[in-house]
């Protein structure tokens, strides 16, 4: 049967740009980050992370990112404010990410960390932790 | 002579300098025993390579110039004395070196006569063991360690942990039991005790490390407070790490994970004692709803995907019988996008609103589909161009088994499709509009099991029959009805029986409907009555119909062999087409249809046999075409339950209905309601029987 070129894998680039973007549009999202779950490092940041610490937004210098692009960073202040906000908040996200997962690990060494929701006054951050990468969306919850 | 004597001069005096650094060292070492802890490189204690060669040139150096002097016996003993605390052990020597000290251990005896030679060699073992002669091999050691303090003392962790792990360090410590009785006894325990000290702690340490190890993620945290992000990727590195599979898939995961998050509307956190005001609303803040008090009709959702649905026509529509959140919907091609599969099916889940479960793709429209009754992971379907599909959630979009489209399958459009049999032994029944029928194995669809062809029984003149739709009774999977184009319904064995040949059963027509019979339904067999020989169809000629039909075997009864014409129960005549009616798998005298002026309604027969008791149509899509846009396909209703009912049609939304407690709901069913249709049944039988008579 010669017609099977015409299907199309279920997950191409195309695909997944439309899934980001339609999480983008979701009402509420604030922002989301996805990292690599070994290194850390941000792959993919998308929305105003730097709204989401409005405390340190104004003064960047007070949490300095410990290495890499740091020393590129003056070039641009805007982006790099964002990057920074990124990076910082992927930093936070992970150790937060670790802390839960040694407790899950505690408990039950068979058992495995899968999706964390951690509900503020203000926000809600949903954490997908996956084998390689990170996926955290903030949002806003419905005012409670 | 006077070369020499100075030659050992200089030694005593580095001896001496190194006894200082060695106390010093001590003193380092306890210092630093709070510290150590977080030195990195002690997981892994392997020597550097580069050490060893040092060592090779020093030895070779070493034994080069002063082996010939070791006739002086008098210098080794001295020298004996810092062998103990040397850094280097055996394990960390290469069998190269081994090598090297069993040459110069060929050397000794001819050469040298030292006094503590003879004790040593007493011991058997001791010759084994290539460290035997000590004396060439301690000198070297001595200055080894010379070596290795001479730069700047690192710290007292890093040598001495490497020492601690080999287990023969006991072995040499008694092969130079006998030099050390030389070295003043005080140095000498200090040196023991330091030792041990030492190596406790670094045993600790190791197991600490090991346990971390194996935890598996707390190396990461205590990575991660040290040095995070590890840096910067560039755009390379993002590049290959974005268009990776694993990468794409993880995305696929996580948005959809996130996104059934954010779609769940209800509040956890909601304190029922603060906002007593805003409760009531609830009721008022209707949307679109029908019906009213325990008869209510709600809007639920909506599906549609901007991308897959557009401008398809929803063909099908069925929930998962195993999670009551899942309905799948089958599409029509899009005629604007010839690139895209002619076909697809959706899952929709009601907990993820804006974009399918799954995407399964076919090469030609997919005119009907549903889940296996008896795998929720498998999915058949029927094709224009004649296939059967065969589709599992596990797998990716395209089918993983299909039939032939020439040959033994069908070469006709295939509008049903059905799953018969037991959970161990089922069979997919497919009819194509040529009156083909198949029987095909789930595991094997290369290949028909059974065929057999339909034929219009002989009053008709043509011989030709096409059956749009086709419907099992729950007890037996031999029988069935099809629904014809040309508008009777057919009662079919699957094989001969008794009076009976297999193929369309002559003796018996359900004649009524003047125009294609869309669908037939048979009464679900729930509750206390039975009414499972009532059977509902749909047509297009604006109308539904209440049938009583006959059981296969009774057929047989009758005494004019062929050409009995049955009648209908009840003829519910509507304002359009009516494409599709289902009977509520709950409620007995409950159904759903939709018609093509694009309202669904849904009759309740043990209440009003004249007028739907709620009507309501989906709201329509702001973007979606205004003429023709209107009309609904297919209508079904959520089995477990049966509170819910999905239906979709032209402007490819699907759209779910909740109903009122009235009207589904297992919870208030009573038994009048299967006795009041039970009863409305016989009344309609006797009029009809009057009328005829």
């Amino acid at each position: 049967m010669a017609m099977a070129d015409k299907t199309l894998p279920s997950v191409t680039a195309d695909s997944m740009d439309d899934a980001l973007h339609r999480l983008s549009r979701k009402p509420g999202v604030k922002g989301w980050i996805m990292l690599d779950r070994t290194t850390g490092a941000v792959v993919k940041t998308n929305g105003q992370i730097s709204t989401i610490r409005p405390a340190r937004s104004s003064s960047t210098t007070s949490l300095p990112t410990p290495t890499g692009g740091s020393f590129s960073t003056d070039v641009n202040a805007n982006t790099n404010n964002e990057t920074q906000a990124a990076q910082e908040l992927g930093s936070m996200v992970w150790s937060f990410l670790s802390t839960a997962g040694t407790l899950v690990q505690e408990l039950d060494t068979d058992d495995e960390l899968k999706l964390l929701r951690l509900r503020t006054k203000k926000q809600e951050l949903v954490i997908v932790p996956e084998v390689k990468y990170i996926l955290v969306v903030v949002h806003d919850t419905p005012p409670a | 002579m006077q070369q020499r004597q100075q030659e050992i001069n200089a030694k005593k005096a580095k001896l001496a300098e190194l006894k200082a650094r060695r106390e010093n060292r001590a003193n380092q070492a306890a210092a630093g025993r709070t510290g150590s802890g977080s030195h990195p490189e002690l997981v892994h204690p392997t020597p550097g390579r580069g050490d060893k060669t040092d060592i090779e040139n020093l030895i070779n150096k070493l034994v080069g110039e002063s082996r010939p002097g070791s006739t002086f016996g008098s210098a080794s003993p001295a020298q004996r004395g810092s062998r103990p605390n040397s850094v280097l052990s055996a394990g960390e020597l290469s069998t190269k070196f081994s090598d090297f000290a069993s040459q110069a251990n060929g050397q000794q005896p001819a050469q040298a006569s030292p006094p503590s030679q003879p004790q040593v060699l007493t011991t058997v073992p001791l010759q084994t063991v290539y460290e035997c002669p000590p004396s060439p091999v301690k000198e070297i050691f001595s200055y080894s360690k010379g070596v290795q303090t001479t730069d700047e003392w690192t710290g007292p962790s890093t040598r001495p942990r490497a020492i601690s792990e080999l287990p023969d360090e006991d072995d040499l410590s008694g092969v130079t039991s006998t030099p050390n009785k030389r070295l003043s006894r005080r140095a000498r325990e200090r040196e023991e005790d330091l030792r041990l000290k030492l190596r406790k702690e670094i045993e600790e340490e190791l197991k600490a490390t090991k346990e971390l190890v194996i935890d598996g993620v707390l190396p990461e945290s205590s990575v991660a407070n040290a040095n995070f992000p590890a840096r910067t990727l560039t755009a390379e590195e993002l590049k290959a790490v974005t268009a990776s599979d694993e990468f794409l898939d993880f995305v696929e995961r996580s948005t959809k994970v996130i996104e059934r998050a954010l779609d769940q509307s209800y509040d956890v956190l909601t304190d029922y004692s603060l906002q007593i005001n805003d409760v009531d609303d609830v009721e008022d803040q209707a949307g679109n709803t029908a019906g009213k008090g325990r008869r209510r009709v709600k809007e639920v959702v909506q599906f549609y995907d901007e991308r897959w649905s557009k401008k398809r026509m929803v063909s099908s529509i069925d929930f998962s019988p195993k999670f009551p959140e899942l309905l799948l919907a089958s599409y029509t091609k899009n005629p604007s996008a010839p690139h895209d599969p002619d076909g697809i099916v959706q899952v929709w889940n009601s907990h993820l609103q804006d974009r399918p479960e799954f995407i399964f793709h076919a090469q030609s429209d997919i005119l009907t589909a549903k889940f296996s009754p008896f795998h929720p992971n498998l999915i058949i379907g029927g094709t224009y161009s004649g296939q059967v599909l065969l589709w599992d959630t596990r797998a990716r979009s395209a089918p993983v088994q299909k039939t032939p489209l020439t040959g033994s399958g069908h070469s006709h459009p295939v509008y049903s499709v059905d799953i018969v049999g037991t959970q161990n032994a089922n069979n997919i029944i497919s009819v194509s509009t040529d009156g083909a029928l198949c029987v095909w194995s789930v595991d094997m669809l290369s290949q028909p099991q059974e065929s057999l062809t339909l034929t219009s029984p002989p009053p008709s003149k043509f011989e030709d029959v096409a059956p749009t739709t086709m419907a099992f009774p729950q007890a037996d999977p031999t029988y069935f009805l099809i629904g014809t184009e040309e508008g009777p319904i057919y009662p079919c064995h699957r094989y001969d029986r008794a009076g009976a040949k297999a193929g369309i059963d002559s003796r018996v027509s359900y004649k009524g409907h003047a125009a294609p019979v869309m669908s037939v339904a048979y009464h679900p067999p729930r509750g206390p009555v039975d009414l499972g020989d009532l059977v509902l169809s749909a047509s297009l000629d604006w109308s539904v119909k209440l049938w009583k039909v006959r059981a296969p075997a009774a057929t047989s009864t009758i005494v004019d062999a062929t050409g009995t014409s049955v009648a209908p129960l009840l003829d519910l005549a509507r304002e359009d087409v009516v494409y599709d009616a289902a009977w509520s798998p709950v409620r007995p005298g409950v159904f759903a249809l939709v018609d093509g002026a694009g309202s669904m309604e849904i009759w309740d027969l043990s209440v009003e046999t004249e007028i739907p008791v709620a009507k309501i149509s989906p709201t329509a899509r702001k973007e979606g075409r205004q003429l023709l846009s209107k009309s609904l396909n297919k209508v079904a209703w959520e089995p477990s339950e049966g509170k819910r009912v999905a239906v979709g049609g032209i402007d490819s939304v699907v759209t779910v209905f909740e109903v009122g407690p009235d009207l589904g709901g297992k919870d208030g069913v009573k038994a009048e309601e299967y006795t009041s249709i039970k009863k409305l049944v016989a009344r309609l039988e006797a009029s009809n029987a009057g009328g005829v008579v």
